[in-house]
């Protein structure tokens, strides 16, 4: 069993990234069950959504048990740090979405330094990933969620298959497809690579 | 290809709970569907308003949830089947509707879908709905999963027709918003149409009828638990080699109670209701019997344990029952597999489980909760408001975007219970209050539940301004259309009721619609509507700043700048106005030139001119 939980903030797209996942499982033949945020929380609010692929009931992930954390935004990393252990794999995009807290109540947004002593500290490995960049060098870059699901993917924590991955996101991304495609060949090398 | 409608039979799908429910109600041949959209049920009405046209049914955002039921209603007594699906919360504008319909029951399949909310993600209660199953005597569905929706809606309508009775479907956050995979079947075409044959001793519930069809209500129970005690829906699953516990769940509990059973190497037998009222009560009492300690999973109220209590102690059977009575699990807020792994320790007296240390203590990180969009006309609004106001009023808000108006810097909401409330309650407020009081009620809710109150205001005389915050859509819930619109899904004719005229034939006499976008005239309106002898009414008309950028197609030229040498650092710009474009990071204010609307409002809070249009 695999239990990805992804974080970010209103926006990102991160209920398609994790239909992505849920797809590419029902693809594999396995079983899936995603969570999602909807409704006002999605106002540029802190979003959560879970994915546990295998032979599972309830979809939350409780604390400690992530085997992945998925975020796309560099705050919202640190804030996902109690359903980490030794043993979870950290990717996270290096995005940095100010939140008005920082601007009202004079509240400081931590350093990459920070962020990075923080995460080695609670997790088991850290894969920090320009998934902005590469989305505009893939040519739409509105993609840095798939981005994150070619990360996702090129782990090689979900027990998936890149043609499956490849075949979800042609069942969910309507238009700009190859770019689309580049975006996850991307994030996937990287991660391929690092690993 | 749409995978509510084109999914083709025998096919494993990824669908939402909410989408799985939506496709159960078209294989079922459901003929009418209606809502009122509310999260987390929000997605039933919009997967079916995608795919009515198509799918050849009727389908429409009405009103409120009430007129969605009653609508529902008047289809299904003639003999068609009509699904109505709505938030927990929604329940309570129906409820009128669904008591008595219960008496009279129906000719065609009439189920209600309800969508629960434990732990409030976007509702101000979270009312436990199984009490009007219990409280109208009507029978009850829960699924705990997208499966089980698409599967339990299907049962819904089966039950319905047989029983002549409504049914409810309940579910939760976690089960309407949980995607999972679903094996559908065969779309069918129902019956669209069905002459409504006339019978009133049965529909027209004036007294000497209701008398007589609440007895028939009762004996149509009694055969509902017949059914209920034969329903697979009602079924047992074993973990292990079973043993002397047995635990007894339903809904999203289930799901919780069997993954927690795992992690604790239980062996345990599992009754999980799917059909809980009327609940199955041999199958309990023999449930219980077999079994020495009894555990109650279920989120929320005590309602299972209470009836498994009663069926013990009708039945004398010494079994421990443990449950909420017992502390063993919360009242309050959603379970997740964590909380019932703790309750099942402390229910079955297990070794606590070892404290794992936290590897290192977090700083406090800046909050991030959801805010108003940049260019949302509502931010305006509560600008002017406030400049206007002097921040000396009371704020009577209501549901939707704007009620995120209540954070600082706007403060603009002192008052919030329900769907209209912001109106009925002005009035009250302004009686003993000496302080101004606005209400604030967004375009959808005020056709929702504001009319009656103002109403009210014109007819006893109260003192107050309204202020619709009219953004021409129902924002909060995704953008559907309301009496107001003209546009609508795709798949109806609708025509636009307009606001004015409500307001006027309400008896309003002093009127006016402002573009809240223009700080200045809607201050003085704001000034001027405070000093009328009675209740006064403002529109603040401008689309939502969502729906303008996706019909502009990004072709948004106004977007704006801080110059740097005009800014005085003042923090006007962060402490009065709120956009998330602008941010202040050691002392220096700067617009996010990607993430600006282009509305210009921040140009006219500025003081001292410095926020510019880029050339």
């Amino acid at each position: 069993m695999v239990d990805i939980y992804l974080v970010g903030v209103g926006g990102q797209g991160i209920i398609t990234a994790s239909r992505i996942i849920g797809d590419a499982a029902i693809l594999s033949g396995r079983n899936v069950l995603l969570s999602e945020t909807h409704g006002m929380a999605q106002r540029g609010g802190s979003v959560v959504c879970t994915a546990r692929i295998g032979d599972v009931h309830s979809p939350l992930i409780p604390d400690g048990r992530a085997d992945v954390i998925l975020s796309f935004e560099l705050l919202e990393t640190l804030r996902a740090l109690p359903r980490a252990s030794m043993k979870t794999l950290v990717v996270s995009s290096t995005e940095r979405i100010v939140p008005l807290s920082v601007s009202t109540k004079k509240l400081r947004y931590p350093s990459i330094e920070e962020i990075t002593a923080h995460v080695e500290r609670a997790a088991k490995s850290f894969l920090p990933i320009d998934a902005a960049k590469i989305a505009a060098e893939s040519g739409v870059p509105m993609s840095s969620n798939i981005v994150m699901v070619g990360a996702l993917a090129g782990t090689g924590m979900t027990g998936l298959q890149k043609g499956e991955f490849e075949k979800a996101i042609e069942m969910s991304i309507p238009r700009k497809l190859p770019e689309n495609k580049t975006a996850f060949a991307r994030g996937y090398e990287i991660t391929d690579r690092a690993l | 290809m749409d995978r509510v409608l084109d999914t083709p039979a025998g096919s494993k799908v990824l669908l939402l709970g909410n989408e799985a429910i939506a496709r159960g109600a078209l294989e079922a041949g459901v003929a009418v569907a209606t809502t009122y959209p509310g999260t987390p049920a929000s997605e039933i009405g919009d997967a079916l308003a995608r795919v009515a046209k198509d799918a050849g049914i009727y389908f429409e955002y009405s009103t409120n949830e009430m007129v969605a039921a009653e609508f529902a209603m008047g289809a299904a007594a003639s003999g068609v089947r009509a699904m109505v699906s709505m938030k927990h919360v929604g329940l309570n504008v129906a409820a009128d509707a669904l008591m008595t319909f219960a008496y009279t029951g129906t000719r065609g399949g009439f189920v209600l879908v309800t969508a629960d909310d434990p732990s409030c993600h976007s509702s101000q209660n979270e009312q436990d709905n199984r009490y009007y199953a219990l409280l109208g005597g009507i029978p009850l569905l829960e699924p705990s999963n997208p499966q089980e929706c698409y599967e339990m809606t299907k049962e819904a309508f089966e039950i319905s027709e047989r029983l002549e009775l409504p049914v409810i479907v309940r579910t939760t956050t976690r089960i309407s918003h949980v995607r999972g995979p679903v094996t559908v079947d065969r779309i069918v075409e129902g019956v669209k149409k069905k002459e409504f044959v006339k019978d009133p001793a049965r529909f027209v519930t004036v007294p000497a009828v209701a008398r007589v069809r609440h007895k028939v209500l009762l004996d149509r129970l009694r055969e509902a638990e017949e059914l209920s005690e034969e329903s697979t829906l009602n079924r047992t699953e074993r973990l292990g080699t079973g043993g002397s516990v047995g635990i007894i769940t339903s809904s999203a509990a289930f799901n919780y109670a069997m993954d927690a059973a795992v992690e604790l190497g239980l062996s345990a037998d599992i009754l999980k209701l799917g059909f809980s009222h009327p609940a199955p009560k041999n199958k309990i009492s023999q449930f219980v019997r077999d079994h020495e300690r009894i555990v109650i999973v279920e989120e929320l109220e005590p309602i299972l344990e209470n009836t498994v209590r009663a069926i013990a102690q009708h039945s004398s059977l010494q079994a421990k029952v443990i449950g909420k009575a017992d502390d063993a699990f919360p009242r309050l807020h959603e379970f997740d597999q964590a909380i019932v792994a703790r309750g099942l320790r402390a229910a079955l007296s297990m070794a606590s489980e070892a404290v794992e240390e936290t590897p290192t203590e977090l700083q406090e990180l800046p909050e991030r909760p959801p805010v108003l969009c940049a260019g949302c006309p509502h931010s305006a609004t509560y600008f002017a408001v406030n400049k206007a106001t002097n921040k000396k009023a009371l704020f009577a808000s209501d549901i939707g975007c704007y009620t995120l108006g209540m954070s600082p810097p706007y403060s603009a909401a002192d008052f919030l219970v329900c769907m209209g409330s912001s109106v009925g309650s002005a009035g009250g407020l302004a009686k003993v209050n000496d302080k101004p009081v606005i209400a604030f009620i967004g375009d959808s809710t005020f056709f929702h539940a504001g009319i009656p109150g103002l109403i009210n205001a014109v007819h006893n005389g109260h003192r107050f301004l309204l202020m619709i915050l009219d953004n021409r859509t129902t924002a909060m819930t995704g953008h559907q259309p309301h009496p107001g619109s003209d546009k609508g899904p795709t798949c109806c004719d609708i025509t636009a009721v307009s606001i004015e005229n409500v307001v006027k034939g309400c008896g309003v006499k002093w009127l006016k619609v402002v573009d809240p976008y223009d700080v200045k005239t809607t201050v003085e309106a704001v000034k001027e509507a405070l000093e009328q002898p009675e209740v006064s009414v403002i529109i603040a008309r401008r689309e939502c700043a969502l729906i303008a950028a996706r019909d502009a197609k990004g072709a948004i030229t106004k977007k704006h700048y801080i110059d740097q040498e005009a800014c005085k650092k003042c923090r006007t710009c962060v402490d009065k106005f709120q956009c998330p474009a602008i941010s202040s990071i050691d002392k220096v204010q700067t617009i996010d030139e990607a993430l600006c609307a282009g509305c210009g409002v921040c140009a006219q809070v500025c003081p001292y001119k410095a926020i510019k249009e880029v050339e």
